[in-house]
C-alpha cells in the first residue's frame, strides 16, 4: 500500500438522533503514520463521529472505508479485531479487574479465549497466556505502571485510568487508534507524559485520530487537523493555516 | 438423624450447589441478571420426567395427561434434562439478550418466568397442568430396590458426581482467559466491545451453558422427589438462588457453594425445624422466612456487597509485591 493511500476514509457520513443532525455529511481521510486532530466546539459532533467510525453507533448514511474495505455495516467488535480500536471520553476501565488483567482482556490470539479453549484447561492456553503477559508487562514498564499491575483498575486515579485505556488499546496492536480526549481530566504532569507516548507511537508508524480540546496539545501533536462545527467539517489542514481563517476561529471561539 | 433425612439434606444441597454454580456463571461472572433462572431447572425436571416415565396411557399413569413418556434408562433422562435446559436458553436468549439493555433484560426474564409458569399451570394436556407430574421413576429403579439405605447412598453418590463435574466446568471457565473476558463484559460492556469482544455471543453462550446446568439440577431433583408441578418452580425460587449467590460472593465459585449451603439449604432447614416446633400460627414461619431472605439480601448488599467469599483478585505469577488492596464497593467513582 503506497503511503499516500488513506488508512481510513469517511464519505458523506450522517448520523441523526430523532431529527438532530449530530454528524451531517462528514467526509474525512486519515493518512497513515500521522496523528490527525479532530477539534471543534462542544456539540460539534466529534464524539459521535468517532463512535460512527468505531462502529459503536451505526451511521445513518454514508460510507466508512478502512484499509480499502467498506466497514460501514460492520459491528464494532469486528472492526476492533481488524485493528480499528477506540478509547472513550469517559474512563471505561474494567473496574473489578486488575491493571494487568485489563490489558490481558484486549490481547488477541489467546487460545483460552473460547469456551472450548477454557474447558481444555491451563495446559492448552498457558503458553499463549505467558507470551501475552510478557507483552503486557512490556507495555506497563514503558508507561511506568509496573508497580500497579495487581491493583484493581477501579482504584486508580483518573490519569492512570487513561494510561490503562491507552495500553489496553495498544495490546490489540491497532492499525488505527481513535482517541477521544485522552488527556481530559488528567493532571498536567501526566498530560505531558501521555503526549510523549503518543509522539513515540507516531514515530513508530502508528496512525492516530484524536479528539482534543487543548489547542497547545493539538499544535504539538496533530498534523493535519480537522475542524468540526454543528455536525459539519468546516476546515482542515495544518494548524498554522487554520488559525488564519477567520470563520474557523469564530466558530471555535464563539460556537 | 435418620438416613432418609440426611439423604434429603445432601441431595437438596447438591442440587442447590449445582444451580448456584450455574447462576454464578450467568450473574456473578457475566453480569446477566437472569430472573427466569428457575424455568431452566423446571425444563430439565420436566424433560427428565417425560423421558423416564411410561406413556400416559399406561395403567398406573392414566390419571395424568402429558406428552412423551419414553421410558428411557438412566442416565438418559439426566442428560436429556441438561439438553432441555440448554435448548430452552436458545429462544429465550435470542429474544431477550440481544437488543435489550441489561435492566430491561432482567424485567423481560422475570416476566418470561411468570408467563412460562402460568402457561404450564393452565395448559393441562401439556404436562398435567397445576397437578403436575407424579410417579416419576427413580434412576435405576428397574435394577435396584429403591427402598433401601443403599439406594439413598447411591443417589447421594450420583448427585456428588454431578456436583464434581459442574464444579470442574465452572472452575475452568472462571479461571480462564475466557472467564476474564466475561468479567470484563460484566464491568463495562461497551469497552469490551471496543476491544473486539462480542457481548451477544458471550452472553448467549453463558445463557446456554447455565441453562443446561440448571436443567441437570432439575433432573436430579425430579428423580429424587418423583413429583414435579408448577408450584415447585414459582419465580421466588429464583430470588432465593440470587440471595445465595449474593451472600456467598458474586463471581466466586466457592462463594456460590457457600451461598447454596447458607441460604436455600440453611434457611429451609431452620424453617422446617421451627415449623415442627409449632412456633406461632402455621403460616408465620414460612412468611418470616421470606422476610429474612429479603433482609439477608439487603444486609449483604449494604454491609458486605462482595459476599462471604468475595471474587478473588487475580495476581499473575511474577507480579511485583504490592500492598493487599481490597475492592470496596462505592469507594471508587467510576
Amino acid at each position: 500500500m503506497p503511503l499516500s493511500e488513506p488508512m481510513l476514509t469517511a464519505r458523506d457520513v450522517h448520523r441523526h438522533f430523532e431529527g438532530l443532525h449530530a454528524v451531517d455529511g462528514v467526509s474525512i481521510e486519515v493518512m497513515p503514520g500521522r496523528i490527525t486532530g479532530l477539534i471543534g466546539p462542544n456539540g460539534a459532533g466529534k464524539s459521535t463521529l468517532m463512535a460512527v467510525l468505531a462502529g459503536t453507533l451505526p451511521a445513518s448514511s454514508g460510507t466508512v472505508i478502512f484499509q480499502g474495505e467498506d466497514i460501514t455495516r460492520m459491528p464494532a467488535y469486528q472492526r476492533a479485531r481488524r485493528g480499528l480500536v477506540r478509547t472513550f471520553q469517559l474512563p471505561s476501565e474494567f473496574a473489578q479487574l486488575t491493571v494487568l488483567e485489563n490489558l490481558m482482556v484486549a490481547a488477541p490470539d489467546n487460545r483460552g479465549e473460547s469456551l472450548l479453549g477454557a474447558l481444555l484447561g491451563k495446559r492448552y492456553w498457558m503458553p499463549d497466556e505467558e507470551r501475552l503477559v510478557a507483552q503486557a508487562r512490556g507495555l506497563l514498564k514503558r508507561f511506568g505502571m509496573s508497580a500497579k499491575e495487581s491493583d484493581y483498575a477501579g482504584t486508580l486515579s483518573g490519569g492512570q485510568k487513561r494510561l490503562v485505556e491507552i495500553m489496553r488499546a495498544l495490546m490489540l496492536r491497532p492499525r488505527l487508534l481513535l482517541l477521544d480526549e485522552p488527556m481530559s481530566g488528567v493532571h498536567p504532569s501526566i498530560v505531558d507524559e501521555i503526549a510523549g507516548y503518543l509522539e513515540t507511537l507516531r514515530d513508530e508508524g502508528m496512525t492516530i485520530l484524536m479528539v482534543e480540546h487543548e489547542l497547545h496539545m493539538v499544535d504539538r501533536l496533530c498534523d493535519p487537523v480537522v475542524v468540526m462545527a454543528q455536525g459539519k467539517v468546516i476546515g482542515q489542514g495544518g494548524m498554522a493555516a487554520l488559525r488564519k481563517q477567520p470563520e474557523i476561529v469564530e466558530a471555535y471561539l464563539v460556537g | 438423624m435418620n438416613t432418609y433425612y440426611a439423604a434429603n439434606l445432601l441431595i437438596f444441597a447438591g442440587v442447590d450447589i449445582i444451580a448456584c454454580l450455574a447462576l454464578n456463571l450467568q450473574f456473578g461472572v457475566s453480569g446477566i441478571v437472569n430472573f427466569s433462572f428457575i424455568i431452566f431447572q423446571a425444563a430439565g425436571a420436566y424433560a427428565a420426567a417425560i423421558l423416564s416415565m411410561p406413556p400416559d396411557s399406561a395403567p398406573d399413569y392414566s390419571f395424568q395427561i402429558y406428552f412423551g413418556g419414553y421410558q428411557l434408562p438412566f442416565p438418559i433422562p439426566w442428560i436429556g434434562g441438561a439438553i432441555a435446559g440448554g435448548l430452552l436458553a436458545l429462544p429465550v436468549g435470542l429474544v431477550v439478550l440481544r437488543r435489550l439493555r441489561a435492566d430491561y433484560q432482567a424485567i423481560a426474564l422475570l416476566v418470561t418466568s411468570i408467563i412460562a409458569n402460568t402457561v404450564i399451570n393452565n395448559a393441562r394436556p401439556l404436562l398435567n397442568g397445576a397437578a403436575g407430574l407424579a410417579l416419576v421413576p427413580q434412576p435405576l429403579q428397574d435394577q435396584v430396590d429403591t427402598n433401601t439405605h443403599a439406594y439413598q447412598y447411591l443417589y447421594i453418590g450420583l448427585t456428588a458426581i454431578c456436583v464434581a463435574i459442574i464444579w470442574f466446568i465452572s472452575a475452568r471457565i472462571v479461571n480462564s482467559p475466557y472467564g476474564r473476558s466475561l468479567r470484563a463484559m460484566r464491568d463495562n460492556e461497551l469497552a469490551a466491545t471496543a476491544l473486539g469482544k462480542n457481548p451477544s455471543a458471550l452472553k448467549m453462550t453463558m445463557f446456554i451453558v447455565g441453562g443446561a446446568i440448571a436443567g441437570l439440577s432439575g433432573a436430579i431433583l425430579v428423580g429424587f422427589l418423583q413429583v414435579w408441578a408448577p408450584s415447585t418452580w414459582l419465580y421466588p425460587e429464583t430470588i432465593i438462588l440470587f440471595a445465595a449467590v449474593i451472600v456467598g460472593g458474586r463471581g466466586n465459585n466457592v462463594g456460590a457453594i457457600l451461598g447454596a449451603l447458607l441460604v436455600p439449604v440453611g434457611f429451609e432447614e431452620v424453617t422446617r425445624l421451627l415449623t415442627r416446633m409449632n412456633v406461632g400460627p402455621p403460616q408465620l414461619i414460612p412468611a418470616l422466612e421470606w422476610i429474612c431472605i429479603g433482609l439477608f439480601i439487603l444486609g449483604f448488599l449494604w454491609f458486605r456487597p462482595r459476599g462471604v467469599a468475595p471474587e478473588p483478585r487475580h495476581v499473575f505469577p511474577g507480579a511485583p509485591v504490592t500492598e493487599d488492596t481490597h475492592w470496596v464497593e462505592g469507594a471508587h467513582a467510576s
